[in-house]
């Protein structure tokens, strides 16, 4: 009884993984929305979510790229990507620097409000307030609630 | 007697537990949100126009130069007592430091953003007291320069029932930037913040 169970459930996921089709990247398809795979479905998820949770698993930065926009101004974008399962809330602040490293003051510097959902790719974007802003420092700090 | 020192007794353990008075962190505030707006919202709102606008490429003048702007109605139709001169000004500042505009203070659709100096002292050069003056410090006519842009706005309130114990509120910022000549509108924002707490909470 108890290998025919086995035998079912061996199955059964391997019917639901084979539902997986790979698709275009540029479309992030959350769990529970796309078809099931090997690595994600009923059977697996509430382990690896356990496990997530058990390493620390968190957003990390990808690329940062940096131009000057045809006003003069530096632009600034940072991708990254949610590494855990669930929604990552946190604030940011960017701390524009000129061309000595000293720190241009600005209203913009703000703490702003973002958030990645899980598994998910997150962006920021910025704009400086003075074409003398050369270089940028930015702080993050989680939301409580 | 022993009641009456048990009293006394709770009377100064509770006036020991009044919480006492700190200067707030501006800088990495880690307090709590309210429903109401705070300075936190009004920075936030602020860095998030200033940064569309400048992004935007509005600003630049064709031929070089600055842009003369003034300040129109920022109109508050929310619950509370909000001076939109406190927003305004965040966002003026960082234009003028941008480099590519200059506020007037000759007109504007706030008390808080002209100066109302600027015709008094004109006043006197037009009334008898200019007599007392040094003709050549008086202000000529013709000598105060028109805005050519105007950034105007709004900020909006909705109070929604999430469920029964919690409610909902939203803050619309709008902005908009129009050319005074044409009446054409080259720049508009909305940011939206929302905030989601007790029914019991106030946000007026």
């Amino acid at each position: 009884m108890k290998i025919t169970l086995n035998i079912l459930l061996g199955v059964v996921t391997l019917c639901a993984s084979s539902c997986y089709q790979p698709h275009d990247e540029r479309v992030n398809l959350q769990q529970g929305l796309r078809s099931d795979s090997l690595g994600s479905n009923i059977i697996v998820r509430p382990v690896g979510q356990v496990w997530s949770a058990l390493i620390g698993e968190g957003i990390e930065v990808k690329r940062i790229t940096s131009w000057t926009n045809k006003d003069g101004f530096m632009e600034l974008e940072v991708r990254g990507y949610n590494k855990a399962h669930g929604t990552k809330r946190f604030q940011y602040r960017v701390e524009w620097l000129d061309g000595s490293g000293g720190v241009i003051g600005s209203k913009a510097t703000a703490w702003l409000q973002n958030s990645a959902m899980g598994k998910s790719p997150w962006t920021i974007h910025a704009v400086a307030p003075g074409k003398n802003a050369a270089d940028f420092k930015i702080n993050t700090r989680k939301i409580k609630n | 007697m022993r009641h009456l020192l048990s009293l006394f007794v709770c009377t100064l353990v509770l006036a020991g537990c009044t919480p006492e008075t700190r200067n707030i962190d501006t800088i990495n505030d880690p307090g709590k949100p309210v429903m109401g707006l705070d300075y936190r919202d009004f920075d936030q709102a602020a860095s998030r126009m200033i940064q569309s606008l400048l992004g935007s490429g509005t600003l630049t003048k064709q031929g070089g130069g600055r842009y003369v702007v003034a300040t129109g109605r920022v109109i508050n139709d929310t619950m509370q007592r909000i001076d939109t001169a406190q927003l305004m000004a965040k966002i003026e500042q960082d234009l003028m430091n941008s480099g590519k505009v200059v506020m007037t203070s000759a007109v504007g659709g706030q008390t808080a953003t002209s100066d109302s100096l600027i015709y008094d002292v004109r006043d006197i050069r037009d009334s008898d007291h200019a007599d007392e003056f040094n003709a050549d410090t008086l202000q000529a006519k013709g000598q105060l320069i028109a805005p050519e842009l105007s950034i105007s706005g709004k900020i909006i309130q909705r109070n929604i029932r999430y469920d029964n114990n919690r409610q909902q509120v939203e803050y619309y910022f709008q902005l908009q930037l129009t050319d005074l000549t044409t009446g054409l509108r080259f720049w508009q924002n909305e940011t939206v913040i929302g905030k989601r707490g007790s029914n019991k909470s106030v946000s007026w």
